[in-house]
Formats: C-alpha cells, structure tokens, sequence
C-alpha cells in the first residue's frame, strides 16, 4: 500500500505542477455573435498598441461562451443574455467561483422588416403574438394579406434566450421558425423575403428597415436610435456583458480595464452600440 | 442544411435553364419554377418545425470506471468497501468495475420536462430517474415533480454524482437514503429573479418511503422537505449557501418484536408500549448544511469551498442493519430495532489552477448514540435484553484526493478512504472481536469518469 500511495503522490506531484503553470499572454474570448464585430475591434485596437498580447475572438452564441466558460477552454465569455443561475451553479461547483460580470455595452434589439413592408411600428404583445404564431398574416398588423415569415436565432444565441424572455414572456418560439446561425443571417434573410421579420443587435441593421416599438398597445412607438436607448424610451434594450471564472488578473485585468476606458468605449460607439456611461 | 438546399436550387435552375431552350414563354417558366421554390419552402418549414422539437430532447450520461484496492481481502466476519462502491467479495482484495454507468434523456418543453436516467454497470441495468416536471405559467417560480427523483434533503443526496469531488456519497447518506431516489411528488419554488426571494429556495414532497425501486408497502407516507438559502457576496468573492431539512416518516413494522435501547443495560429490551404487530414507527431525521465558497485572488491557485453537514433523528432497523426497516406485511417477520443516530461530514476542495483539485473529506456515522464502543460486546447485564451487534459501531472515513481534468469531459480521481471503527469492548466474542480494533478496511480508489 506505502508503494501505491507513493505512486500516487508523485503522480499527483506531476499533474499539480503540470498544472501550476503561469497563464501566458494570449487571451482566448468566446461567445455572443452579437459581440463577435465588437470584440474583434476591441482586439485588434488593443493588440496594436500593447505587443506581446494576442487575443483570439470566436463566437458561437453566448450559451456556447458560457459553457466554454465553464469548461474552462476560454478566458473570457462574451454574452448578450446574464447568465443564468444553474450556470453559476455549475461555475460554482467547478471552480468553486461565482463568476464576475462586467457590463461592456448596450444593446437596442432591433426588430428587421423588408423595407417595402408597410408596416411601421408593432407593440411588444404584437411582436409575441407574432413570433409564437397566433398571429400569420401581415394584414392582422395593419399589412399586406400575406403570410409573415419568421427568422430567429439558433438556440444557443444570447439574443434568442433575451427575446424569448422579455418579448415572448418565455413562451416558446412558433413552429415555423427559421433558425439563422448569426444575426447577420437574420438580416440578409429578411432584406431578401418581402414578407420576412427578424430581430437582432442595431449593429447589423444596416440595408434593411427597423421597425418603431410600443410598449403596450396605448404608448408611443420609439424607433432603436441611441437617443430612444439612451433615454429608456425604445423598450428592447439590453446590457453586452462580459463574464470570467474569477476575478479578473493579469492580462485579461488589463484588457477589460481597457474595454471599459474611453478608448475602448469610443469603439463600441463606432461599431453601432451604446457605450456603458 | 444549407448544402442540400442550394444543390437543389441550383438543379432547379439549371433544369430550368434546359427547359426554356425546349421551348415554353419565359413567365411560364417563372411561375414554375416559384411554384417549385414555395413548395420547397413549405417542406423545409415542415422539416425546420420538426428539426425544433427535436432540439427540445437533450440526452447526457458518464461513465465512472475505477480500480480499487483494499487493505484486505473481503471476508465473512466484516464488510470491506461496502461504503466506498459495495462490498468486496470474499477473498477479493482489488478489482475493476464500472461504478457508474449513466444515460440520461431530457425533454424540456415551454414549461414541462420529462426526465428518464438508466444506470448501466456490470451488475445490470437500474433506473434512476423518470419523472415529469411542470413549471406554473404564472410566476414561473412553482414546480411540481412527479415519479421517481432525488430525495430533497440536505446538499450531498442531490449533488451528482458526476460532479462530486469523492468518489462516493458520505456514510450517512448512504445508510440513510440507500439509492438517493424516491417515488413521490414534490413541490418546488425558486426565484430566477432579484431580491430577497431569489435567495431562498424550497423543495418538499410526499414519497412512498420505500426505496425507489419497491412500491409501497404501508399506509404511511414520507414528508421531506429542505428550505434552502443562496447568500452570493460578489465583492469579497465569497458565497454562502446552506439549509435545514426534514424527513418526517413513519415504517410499519410486521412483527410484534420491537426493540429499544435500555440506557442502564446498554442492551435492546422489548418495547413495552409497542407490542402490536402493524405498529407504525417514527422514521425521523433533521439535517442542516452549508457550503462556504471562497475564490483566492491569485492566479494559479483559484477558489475553495468548505461543505458540511450534520443530521440526526431516529432510524427504525433491524437487528442486522441501520438502514431503515423496509418489511412489508405477510413477508418475512422480522423484528424492529429502533435507535437514535447522528452525522456528519466536512469536506474541503481547492481547486489549483483549472485542471486540479485537493478533496479532504472527514466524515462520521453513529448508528446508535446511546450506546458506546465498550458497551458493544460487553456482557448483557439483563438476560432478556438483546445484546449490541455490529450494526451499532460507529464509523469515521478520513478521505483524502486529487482530481486532475483531462479536459472538459474527461477526469481522472485518485482517492484514498482511511476508515476508523469505534472499538468494541475487549471481552467482545465472534465475530465482534475483530472490532476491538481498527479494522483493515481503508480503499483506495483510481477512478476515470467521461461525461458529457
């Protein structure tokens, strides 16, 4: 027995220090690809005024950054969505660690119609009526007598859990659904089907029309402009967040603190978001 | 899905392309190929339709396959690993098995999930989870379980066995609630939301109380219930959970022979107030828990936690065994044992970067506190008192290990159980006299675990 647990010591000894070892310079960030333009600009900005860093951006969906998260395969999650509790449960049990949320940005979540589509503004119970299929034709909306075409994010999309949540009030998605693998997908899909609606970031809503949003059937209608996000006006706002296991150190300290100064909050401003402040 | 259906589109061009130099207006040609394309789309909308309710079904599963090794041979007189994966076989000193073999297959709908879990090992195939879960549609905070699921009572019971750090559950929950499930139906509230009742939590139920794999053999059904806190202090890096639990039971007994424990003989006498068959008994424990998570602000090293437990109450048995007295009417008549226990457990993980962890676990089991090592085997001062047996040893297990993750599905567990018997008095005869010391009974354990 003195043998085995001497072996086994040892071999413990090995793992431990394989493990022990420092974390190098590079970054790894996983996530939300409503972020994804986002952090590659944060990334390219930051690796070209600090060498020795290098910062490897990928999306997949903020589930996919938040399972990487708790897998340990990235340093930094990115997620349009807070995480939820049975995921800090499962960070919790892990790493023995309660995670820590930075808010990088806002978001307004525009819902894309074609641009010759009539119709201008929908309320949030419309847009569930909507998207869970009581409501098919564009005509019950004050539209064309034409069957309305839904395009939404896959399953695993920070922007498709926040959408279900808020606007659908957790009900599930309709049937006819058709799931894009990117907001950019969402977009080119309606700019190309008259009869199309989809919802993403303001970010990707180029080419194609953003409808005004009521809150209920008696207020005003506010189109997603920085003002109306700003002001709270335009009722489909989200935070952008950043997630890591621990407190952040090192580089990724550094990086974030970055992320978070003027510089790096001038640059959400250029890609089409809302800075934090 | 995108190949497929590009290929076909680009068929339907180029068949259209053919067409037109066969002849036919060019609106013709339009209008069918239009036709051709909605219809696609039409199909494509039916297949995406089904394709959705088929992501709603998630399966996931490990499989724990270990090596274990023993101080000794199993033999007759005591049992040898039956706390650390089941009881090595007579003469058996090591052995491969497969510990935990487990499928399970989720569908989680709008507000309803089905949930059925099999364990597959070399000893058969066993059910562990089917059961049916329905959130309210109001507040969202209230659901109601219904099958065969984990107890909820204290923390270690419902915490998976894929994640936990120690190879096995401690003593006491293993004695306690043999299986980890029960049939029943339970009721459960959470606040996903913020203030004061996102950090409560409740489960509590009514359950045969018969094990998860036997139908109920008795009037009587089983309360548990555990009312939970979550105090997460992001700032300081530190969070705070715990709760106090309760099981409120009650076991028919099918024979008129019950015992209880005589403080002045130290032996078990008949029980005077209880001598009807079809008695029903009080199965009663109440447990308390917390678990203290800390993340050490230094890069290489990482977070710890410290969880412990304590529960006590009153187990009916039998003579032979602390687990709780399961003998249904018109079987076996066999006599009921009733005594009072406690335990506990404190374990520490700290985790050293993000591929290892330290576990030390100390845990403790006293089947019978009314009693002490050197009343077991000691001579019964009353004739007609039944004397102690093994069953009312008391046990701690000092575990100490080391977890190293391969990678995010594979884990390697190296883990040494150092188990210490109370010790019986010296004059203790047969097969009583091997506890008048330490037994030889430390395992170690090499385990590797898949999951996805």
């Amino acid at each position: 027995m003195k043998k085995i647990i001497l072996i086994m010591a040892l071999a413990l000894t090995g793992l431990s220090l394989f493990g022990f070892r420092p974390a190098n310079e590079v970054i790894t960030i996983k996530g939300s690809d409503t972020m994804v333009i986002l952090a590659q600009r944060w990334a390219e900005i930051y690796m070209n005024e600090r060498s020795g860093v290098t910062i490897q951006v990928t999306g997949g969906g903020s589930g996919t950054g938040i399972s990487a998260l708790i897998n340990g395969t990235t340093d930094i999650c990115n997620s349009s969505r807070p995480m939820k509790q049975g995921e800090k449960d499962r960070l919790k049990q892990r790493y023995n660690t309660l995670g820590v949320e930075i808010k990088v940005a806002r978001d307004g979540l525009s819902v894309y119609v074609h641009e010759s589509n009539p119709v201008k503004e929908l309320s949030i119970d419309q847009l569930k009526q909507i998207y869970t299929g009581k409501i098919t034709n564009w005509k019950e909306v004050g539209g064309n007598d034409a069957r309305i075409i839904l395009y939404t994010r896959e399953n695993n999309s920070g922007t498709y859990v926040y959408f279900k949540d808020y606007v659908l009030g957790g009900a599930d998605y309709a049937a006819t659904c058709q799931s894009m693998p990117g907001t950019a997908s969402v977009v080119n899909a309606v700019a190309k089907d008259k009869n199309g609606i989809g919802y993403g970031g303001a970010a990707y809503s180029k080419g194609i029309r953003s409808i005004a949003v009521k809150k209920n059937s008696s207020s005003s209608a506010y189109e997603p402009t920085l003002e109306n996000i700003k002001n709270g006006q335009y009722p489909i706002t989200r935070f952008l967040y950043m997630y890591t296991r621990s407190k952040p150190s090192g580089a990724v300290k550094d990086f974030i603190d970055w992320v978070l100064s003027d510089e790096g909050q001038a640059v959400v401003s250029r890609v089409g978001y809302f800075p934090i402040r | 899905m995108k190949k497929p259906f590009l290929a076909v589109m680009c068929l339907l061009l180029v068949t259209a392309g053919y067409a037109q130099d066969e002849g036919g207006t060019t609106d013709e040609k339009v209008s069918e190929l239009k036709g051709q394309v909605e219809g696609m789309n039409e199909t494509l909308t039916e297949m995406l339709g089904g394709l959705k309710s088929l992501q709603k079904l998630k399966f996931s599963g490990y499989i724990q396959s270990q090596y274990q090794w023993a101080d000794t041979s199993g033999n007759p007189n005591y049992k040898i690993g039956n706390f650390a994966g089941g009881e090595f076989s007579q003469n058996v000193r090591d052995r491969f098995m497969v510990r935990r073999g487990r499928l399970k297959a989720a569908y989680t709908g709008d507000l309803t999930q089905y949930v059925l879990q099999i364990d597959v090992t070399q000893g058969g195939v066993g059910i562990k989870d089917a059961y049916i879960q329905i959130t309210e549609p109001w507040l969202k905070n209230f659901t109601l379980t219904s099958g065969i699921f984990d107890r909820p009572f204290g923390f270690e019971l419902a915490y998976s066995s894929g994640q936990r750090e120690s190879p096995e559950r401690s003593r006491l929950f293993q004695t306690l609630f043999p299986g980890e499930r029960e049939i029943g139906m339970m009721i459960g509230y959470k606040n996903e939301g913020d203030g004061f009742l996102s950090h409560i939590n409740f489960k509590g139920g009514v359950f045969n109380g018969v094990l998860n794999t036997a139908s109920e053999n008795d009037r009587t059904k089983d309360f548990i219930g555990r009312l939970g806190f979550t105090a997460p202090f992001q700032e300081q890096n530190l969070a705070i959970d715990g709760g106090m639990s309760l099981y409120m039971g009650k076991v028919t007994s099918n024979s008129r022979a019950v015992y209880s424990i005589d403080k002045s003989t130290k032996t078990f006498v008949t029980d005077s107030a209880m001598t009807d068959s079809l008695g029903k008994f009080d199965r009663k424990y109440i447990g308390a828990d917390i678990q203290i998570y800390y993340d050490i602000p230094v890069e290489w090293l990482g977070g710890f936690s410290v969880r412990g437990e304590f529960i006590t109450g009153d187990q009916p048995g039998t003579a032979s065994s602390d687990r709780f007295y399961n003998n249904a009417h018109g079987g076996t008549v066999t006599p009921l044992y009733q005594r009072k226990f406690q335990g506990w457990y404190l374990t520490y993980i700290q985790n050293f970067g993000l591929k290892n962890q330290l576990i030390l676990k100390y845990d403790v089991y006293d089947p019978n506190t009314k009693v002490k090592g050197k009343d077991i085997g000691a001579t019964a001062t009353s004739i007609s008192g039944r004397r102690l047996t093994a069953t009312d040893v008391a046990f701690s297990t000092l575990g100490l290990g080391w977890i190293y993750h391969w990678d995010s599905n594979v884990k390697f567990v190296a883990y040494y159980d150092m188990v210490s018997n109370e010790k019986a008095n010296q004059s203790a005869t047969g097969s009583l006299s091997k506890y008048t010391k330490d037994l030889k009974d430390n395992v170690f354990t090499f385990r590797i675990q898949y999951r996805f």
